[in-house]
């Protein structure tokens, strides 16, 4: 059934990519596309930590403030030099990293609804970026990414779509290949009985809640790299982008369902949408309950689908 | 959906006028399972009715149809004489008189017995406003009334035991006096005591006209309490008959035929300590000693709720132990968790009661099912070795024939409740584990599944495996263990040596000095 949704999904994309496409001659362009792919992968990072988590029915709303976070550490301690880039990029990662397990640590072992947990942390996360960067006023703030990164997206064939399709060789490798991947839909689908099975259900869920973290920091690098420049709010439109490329790649939302090659497929239906809504020019209010409209639709055509099942 | 020609009378019941409950023709597929198929069914106001057949012989599924809970693809259904095929809302069948009790429980767990009790109808003020400290005592008034005394209309349902819970549901079902009641394995959680408190009821209720259905897999509860047996096989109606002996019914249910109810115990315990407990705490158990042999089966008895589920937890490591000492094999050992269990040195499995809410991920396919416990052994590097995992899954399905010649892609949830139990057994034979702990794994399973079951605990025993047996069914404890510990109120009462034969002498020692008989 979760591979009809990646089907699905994959049929979205297709079907308003052609509706695009005859309506607006070039919308279908490879110039088109390719921004359309570049602009959905940063979606598709965060989507790939945020299905992680919904997998065990769990949630990250601290997603926004950890990319904004992650972005402006990797331009302050780079300092948009090449040499620090390296070093730079790990403490990126290592911050997500880092407020990932806290996440993990406080829905696993202390029992706080995901929700709570994480809503907190992005919270902490706000804070805690704009304390230290001074509202993005500190000296090393107007810092730009390193030019190698700013690389990432030259060319007819931007190295940032090689680095997606990691990212989706990884989740793929990972949840069907591994243990690890086992063990995460069994939680998913009943955690007491993987529990009863042997499952460390704890360990499992720190892991995931870690690596949605490790993402969300991707994400932030892969758009300051893109822009050039951190700003405030950076990570803003990414909760909601995240949610909704993993509800229309048919993740179940209650857990225990689904595959990330659909949420590839989500978040690239999402950007066509995006497109698609401003070559009609739909102003941007327009398009945000359109989205949300869209996303109650699906919700509602998954839940007829268990209904005939 | 489907209309059809309006049949003649049903195979099973001629005058369709006077009777409570009435379905001919009924279909009714899930995904490409076919659940009924052309099924009917009838019975009288003032008859109880029982509906007897294997797990997947369609016995739910009928019921749920009947109480409008799903609609059939085909057929119709009436309710004294009025065709309801069409309407598929259970409040409506309610309106009717129609009340049901499901076998998955129904009760809202974070509601409060009173509330769950009167979620229907509670008490109103002037205004429409439900009168919140109103509830408990009009609860408690349900409660006496039906005779229940022993569970508090303030308790949270989540913090009742199962048995209780079952009683709390079909208080609420009794309640409204119904004049047609239909019960899914009503007794299958109950105690004893409460099963001839809850027969009680329904003769009260058939002697007061009412038509009372209910399925069960005891067939002496079947025969005690049923005026007529309607036996149903593969979705359809086999027969209907006024008398029926169990072999009779047996060989009606599965199309086979069975020897004895229970296996002999052929082999002897060896001498050698498998598992040695002393001074055990935990939950409700105060100081538990005994020591379990290799190729024993040990049987734990007593009443309901005296510690046998805090034992099997504690031993698994799924609950705290507070004090004592478990040695495996003699020497001490330390569990934490099931992981801790399961692991080689320990070699401990425990398969639980409630198989979908603790056994199964039911949407997961029968192999992933299978293969969840012992997923590291078959991985290099954490990489699941495919080929590997499809062999030894194979080999044991063929083993345990579970679903014989299917696809083990196939999700857990399309197969009938035996073969369920059957992929549960299965997953924890695959740890090989050396000391094995049933819970209850008969609950709710067919006779032929029943009897499979009891075949393979006695193979594994003739194999060197310690077994600890826990059943709802003192029967089963009765025939199948050579040896039988008496819980009462956290503690060993009595060892019995086996095989006991007869039931009552483990309910006589269960409630044996001071216990309210």
């Amino acid at each position: 059934m979760s591979s009809r949704r990646v089907l699905y999904a994959l049929g979205g994309t297709v079907a308003v990519l052609l509706v695009g496409a005859i309506l607006h001659p070039g919308f279908a362009s490879w110039s088109s596309l390719r921004v359309m792919l570049v602009v959905a992968s940063f979606t598709g990072f965060v989507a790939a930590g945020q299905m992680l988590v919904v997998l065990v029915g769990g949630i990250d709303l601290s997603i926004p403030w950890v990319l904004n976070g992650a972005a402006i550490v990797l331009t302050t301690s780079s300092l948009g030099q090449t040499s620090r880039a390296p070093l730079a990029i790990l403490l990126a990662l290592g911050v997500g990293a880092l407020v990932g397990l806290g996440n993990g640590m406080g829905v696993a072992w202390l029992g706080v609804p995901a929700v709570v947990m994480t809503l907190g942390m992005n919270g902490v996360m706000q804070g805690l970026t704009l304390g230290l960067s001074k509202g993005l006023t500190c000296a090393s703030c107007g810092s730009y990414a390193p030019e190698p990164l700013r690389g990432l997206f030259d060319g007819a064939l931007p190295a940032q779509l090689f680095l997606w399709a990691g990212v989706g060789l990884f989740m793929t490798v990972l949840l069907t290949l591994t243990t690890f991947g086992r063990r995460v839909y069994a939680v998913g689908v009943n955690p007491r009985a993987a529990f009863l099975s042997g499952v460390g259900v704890r360990g499992v869920t720190v892991a995931l809640y870690t690596l949605s973290g490790v993402f969300a920091a991707l994400a932030g690098i892969a758009l300051v790299a893109y822009g050039g420049q951190p700003s405030l709010g950076l990570g803003d439109p990414y909760l909601f982008e995240s949610i909704a490329a993993v509800v229309v790649g048919g993740v179940s939302i209650l857990g225990g369902r689904g595959h990330y090659l659909g949420v590839i497929a989500g978040s690239l239906t999402l950007v066509a949408v995006t497109t698609f809504l401003q070559a009609q020019r739909v102003p941007e209010y327009g398009r945000l309950m359109i989205y949300g409209l869209v996303i109650l639709a699906i919700l509602f055509a998954y839940g007829r689908e268990k209904a005939h099942d | 959906m489907t209309e059809t020609s309006s049949m003649a009378p049903a195979q099973a019941e001629p005058g369709s006028e006077t009777l409570a409950v009435r379905a001919s023709g009924v279909d009714r597929a899930f995904g490409g399972v076919q659940a009924l198929r052309d099924a009917s069914f009838a019975a009288r106001p003032g008859e109880i009715h029982a509906l007897a057949g294997e797990n997947g012989a369609g016995k739910s599924t009928l019921i749920k149809v009947l109480c409008g809970l799903i609609k059939a693809d085909k057929g119709t259904v009436e309710i004294f004489g009025t065709e309801v095929s069409r309407v598929v809302e259970p409040a409506a069948r309610r309106r009717m008189g129609v009340a049901t009790a499901f076998q998955e429980l129904s009760l809202l767990p974070d509601l409060t017995v009173a509330e769950n009790l009167l979620l229907q109808d509670p008490p109103r003020g002037r205004l429409g406003l439900v009168q919140r400290r109103r509830l408990a005592p009009a609860a408690e008034e349900i409660l006496n009334r039906y005779g229940v005394d022993d569970i508090d209309p303030r308790a949270t349902a989540a913090d009742l035991s199962v048995a209780q819970r079952q009683v709390v549901e079909l208080v609420r079902v009794l309640a409204g006096e119904p004049r047609v009641v239909i019960l899914d394995e009503p007794t299958a959680a109950l105690a004893d005591r409460q099963v001839d408190w809850l027969a009680g009821h329904m003769r009260r209720l058939r002697d007061a006209g009412s038509c009372v259905i209910f399925t069960s897999h005891r067939w002496r509860e079947i025969e005690s309490l049923a005026d007529r047996v309607t036996v149903f096989r593969n979705g359809t109606h086999v027969a209907t008959r006024d008398t029926l002996s169990e072999a009779e019914a047996v060989t009606l249910m599965s199309g086979r035929s069975f020897a004895g109810a229970y296996p002999q115990i052929t082999t002897e315990p060896t001498d050698d300590n498998a598992l040695s407990v002393t001074n055990l705490h935990s939950g409700r158990l105060a100081g538990v000693d005994f020591d379990l042999r290799r190729g024993e089966i040990l049987g734990v008895g007593g009443l309901a709720g005296q510690g046998q589920r805090d034992l099997f937890l504690s031993l698994f490591g799924a609950q705290r132990v507070r004090r004592g000492t478990i040695a495996v094999d003699g020497k001490a050992v330390t569990i934490r968790s099931p992981k801790d269990a399961i692991r080689a040195g320990v070699g401990i499995a425990y398969v639980p009661e409630d198989r979908k809410a603790e056994g199964l991920f039911l949407p997961l396919s029968i192999r992933d099912n299978i293969a969840a416990a012992t997923l590291s052994r078959r991985a290099t590097a954490g990489f699941v070795n495919r080929g590997k995992e499809r062999a030894v899954v194979k080999s044991i399905v063929d083993q345990l024939n579970i679903g014989a010649g299917r696809s083990t892609n196939r999700a857990a949830d399309t197969l009938s409740g035996g073969n369920q139990q059957k992929v549960v057994m299965a997953r924890w034979l695959l740890t090989e584990a050396r000391i094995l702990l049933l819970f209850d794994v008969t609950r709710g399973v067919d006779a032929a599944t029943k009897h499979d079951i009891y075949e393979l605990v006695g193979t594994l025993a003739a194999q060197g495996r310690a077994i600890l047996y826990y059943s709802s069914e003192t029967e089963e404890i009765a025939h199948l263990c050579h040896r039988v510990l008496v819980l009462r109120e956290g503690r060993v009462a009595a060892e019995l040596a086996g095989p006991v034969g007869d039931a009552e002498r483990i309910v006589a020692a269960s409630i044996k000095e001071g216990q309210d008989a």
